[in-house]
């Protein structure tokens, strides 16, 4: 899914982007609260990671911003304070979780899942779609019981497709889920990883529909 | 009152032996004083009242002497002698005389010079009759036709004013010895009494070390006797100076914690990728490792070196600090770092020896250095920093100048607190430690520290006043 990382430590933002991107994400980063405001109006991000301590406008404040303009995208904050008033504080501006600096990469990892779940509208981590299933917690997809090799990008895609099973996902938007907005993508970018993706989830699996000039629909059931 | 609170410290008296002494002291010379007033009064009173009752006799007796037919009589009163009868049983003696010659009574005593006695004026002696002492009243009177002057004398032994005189005196030393016993004994309660109120200040701060917290806020005392408000004062003024450095601690933890858990979660990420890694992801997490070693090495050095600039009281005694030679060995430490960075790293002007301040050289060191490093790290490649030393007749200033982005006008003052970052995306990794050191280095020198009003870069002024 595609992921907003707003933090003011150019190290940390790296790291955090390629513990994201392992995990086969699409990160964007920005550094400043200014930039972040101007910035998720325009993506479609799954979910904003959000420093709390940024230079110029804080954290607590971008969230108000963000909040108070109806954006609905999930918002997990990082701090390095420890007070009880700032976690409280945040979540109450709508922030959705917290994590305390220094956290556990594997429980930054977690949450990002748990709430990338719960933006699809299901916290169930074992997503079916007919005899596919997908584990979105460790990222293994099978076809009953047949283990499927995908790639870091396949594996975006399907998952895109696959929480709007049986729904036309538009083109822009499958785009937008699946890269951040500093990598190349072709123009025939999406349509590659859908042919892989077919070949792979043969015979057994749902197929996918190409709804031309529109974008791309996984088959229900 | 606990006995404790005035329990003798060694070499300094507790409380009640001073005010026993100081009190008791004066109340003894005192006594002795009354004592010594006391008896001369007691003296004379004893004196003059039984002297009056002896001029009574004496009246009482003269006033009999008369002539009759040209010789001169007298009927001795029962009653005069009646009012000598005393406890004491002194022995009274009298004498009439009409010139040398007796008329009655005891002709052996001390007789007076009748020219120097008044007529009709009574006049008192002591003198000595058969080995006692006696008190004599004595009168001339002057009767018609008698030439010869008519002397009446009349004399006690002084037992019963003795026995008198000591009645007296001896309760005046009761007096004086009770008034005397009472005060030391009362002093010990009323010393207490007095004291409670210090017991009830030392009430209220001890109330605070059983609370969880340090709790500064003034003392709860109740009302205090006005002379120990000064103190409660200085307390409170103590625990106001303690809240305000306990804040300024607490917060420099907090801070100090804030900063270092950045690098630390960089270090936890970069860990993470490198164990999950391919070799080539690897090798960058190690590298990524490194640098938030460095910088955390970087943070806990600027840490420590900010806490030795704010230790309170920095013991060494000034010295002579030559700035050329200071200047020199910082550009000799930050050289490899400089040449690293691509940056020209200048000492200006001429000489071996630079003007020379009084001051200490340890933290002179820090600030150029810090001062140094800033220009270095907030620099482009190809930059230039340079120190230029100045030395006037009001000042010697060292001045550190780069080409860098330079600080807007508006952050200058800001950029002199600790952890203030002016954190623009893609700028260096900083502590943000670096100019609160210089600052606070800067105020231990009683030195001026100031960003000076430049176009282009950073231009840093270091002034050292000259007393006048």
């Amino acid at each position: 899914m595609r992921i907003l990382v707003i933090e003011d430590d150019a190290a940390l933002a790296r790291s955090i982007g390629a513990l994201l991107r392992a995990g086969g994400n699409a990160v964007d980063h920005v550094a400043t609260g200014e930039d972040a405001l101007s910035v998720v109006a325009g993506e479609p991000y799954a979910l904003v990671i959000l420093d709390v301590g940024l230079p110029g406008i804080d954290g607590f404040t971008v969230l108000e911003t963000l909040r108070r303009r109806g954006e609905r995208v999930p918002v997990l904050m990082l701090t390095a304070r420890d007070a009880l008033d700032d976690r409280v504080r945040g979540l109450d501006l709508g922030a959705d979780d917290y994590l305390r600096k220094p956290f556990e990469p594997e429980e930054l990892e977690a949450r990002v899942r748990a709430l990338g779940r719960r933006r699809g509208g299901d916290p169930l981590p074992v997503l079916s779609v007919g005899t596919l299933t997908i584990n979105r917690s460790t990222g293994d997809a099978d076809i009953a019981g047949r283990a499927l090799d995908l790639r870091r990008r396949e594996r975006a895609v399907l998952e895109a497709l696959a929480t709007r099973a049986g729904r036309v996902v538009p083109r822009a938007l499958l785009i937008g889920e699946v890269f951040g907005f500093d990598e190349p993508v072709g123009d025939n970018a999406i349509e590659v990883h859908v042919t892989r993706l077919r070949t792979k989830l043969a015979p057994d699996g749902p197929g996918i529909r190409t709804v031309r000039g529109v974008g791309y629909m996984l088959d229900a059931g | 009152m606990p006995a404790e609170t005035v329990a003798t410290d060694r070499g300094t008296p507790a409380l009640r032996t001073r005010l026993l002494v100081a009190v008791l002291g004066p109340l003894l010379a005192a006594a002795i004083l009354i004592g010594v007033v006391g008896a001369t009064l007691i003296a004379d009173v004893v004196r003059r009242t039984n002297d009056r009752v002896l001029g009574g006799a004496l009246g009482a007796i003269a006033e009999t002497v008369q002539v009759e037919r040209g010789e001169v009589t007298l009927d001795l009163p029962a009653a005069a002698f009646g009012m000598l009868e005393n406890t004491e049983r002194d022995n009274v003696y009298y004498r009439v005389a009409v010139g040398n010659d007796l008329l009655t009574g005891y002709a052996d005593l001390p007789a007076p010079d009748p020219a120097t006695l008044a007529i009709d004026v009574p006049r008192y002696r002591f003198a000595r009759y058969r080995g006692q002492k006696i008190r004599i009243a004595e009168v001339r009177r002057s009767l018609p036709r008698i030439d010869k002057p008519v002397i009446v004398q009349i004399a006690e032994t002084l037992d019963n004013r003795g026995a008198l005189t000591r009645r007296l005196m001896l309760a005046l030393l009761i007096g004086e010895c009770v008034l005397v016993g009472a005060a030391a004994l009362l002093l010990r309660p009323a010393l207490g009494w007095s004291l409670r109120p210090l017991a009830r200040l030392r009430g209220a701060v001890e109330a605070r070390d059983e609370r969880a917290r340090p709790d500064f806020s003034p003392l709860d005392t109740g009302p205090l006797p006005s002379e120990l408000r000064p103190l409660a004062g200085a307390f409170d003024r103590l625990l106001a100076q303690l809240d305000t450095a306990t804040v300024g601690v607490r917060r420099f933890t907090a801070d100090a914690s804030h900063q270092m858990r950045t690098p630390l979660s960089v270090l936890k990420v970069q860990v993470a990728l490198a164990r999950r890694g391919s070799d080539a992801e690897r090798r960058e997490a190690l590298d990524e490792i490194a640098d938030a070693v460095v910088r955390l090495e970087r943070l806990v050095t600027q840490l420590l070196a900010l806490a030795r600039a704010e230790e309170a009281g920095v013991s060494a005694p000034l010295e002579a600090v030559d700035l050329r030679e200071v200047a020199a060995a910082v550009i000799t430490r930050q050289i490899n770092h400089a040449i690293e960075a691509g940056i020209d790293l200048t000492l200006e002007g001429e000489g071996t020896a630079g003007p020379v301040v009084s001051g200490h050289r340890t933290l002179i060191f820090e600030i150029l250095s810090n001062l140094v490093d800033n220009g270095i790290r907030y620099n482009r490649r190809g930059g230039t920093v340079s120190i230029m030393l100045e030395a006037t007749e009001a000042a010697t200033t060292v001045t550190i100048a780069d080409d860098g982005p330079g600080i807007a006008p508006e952050h200058r003052e800001m950029v002199f607190d600790r952890f203030v970052r002016l954190g623009a995306p893609g700028s260096p990794e900083g502590s943000g430690l670096g100019l609160a050191i210089v600052r606070s280095a800067a105020a231990r020198l009683k030195a001026n520290v100031t960003l000076a009003d430049t176009d282009g870069g950073t231009t840093v002024v270091l002034r050292f006043a000259h007393r006048a």
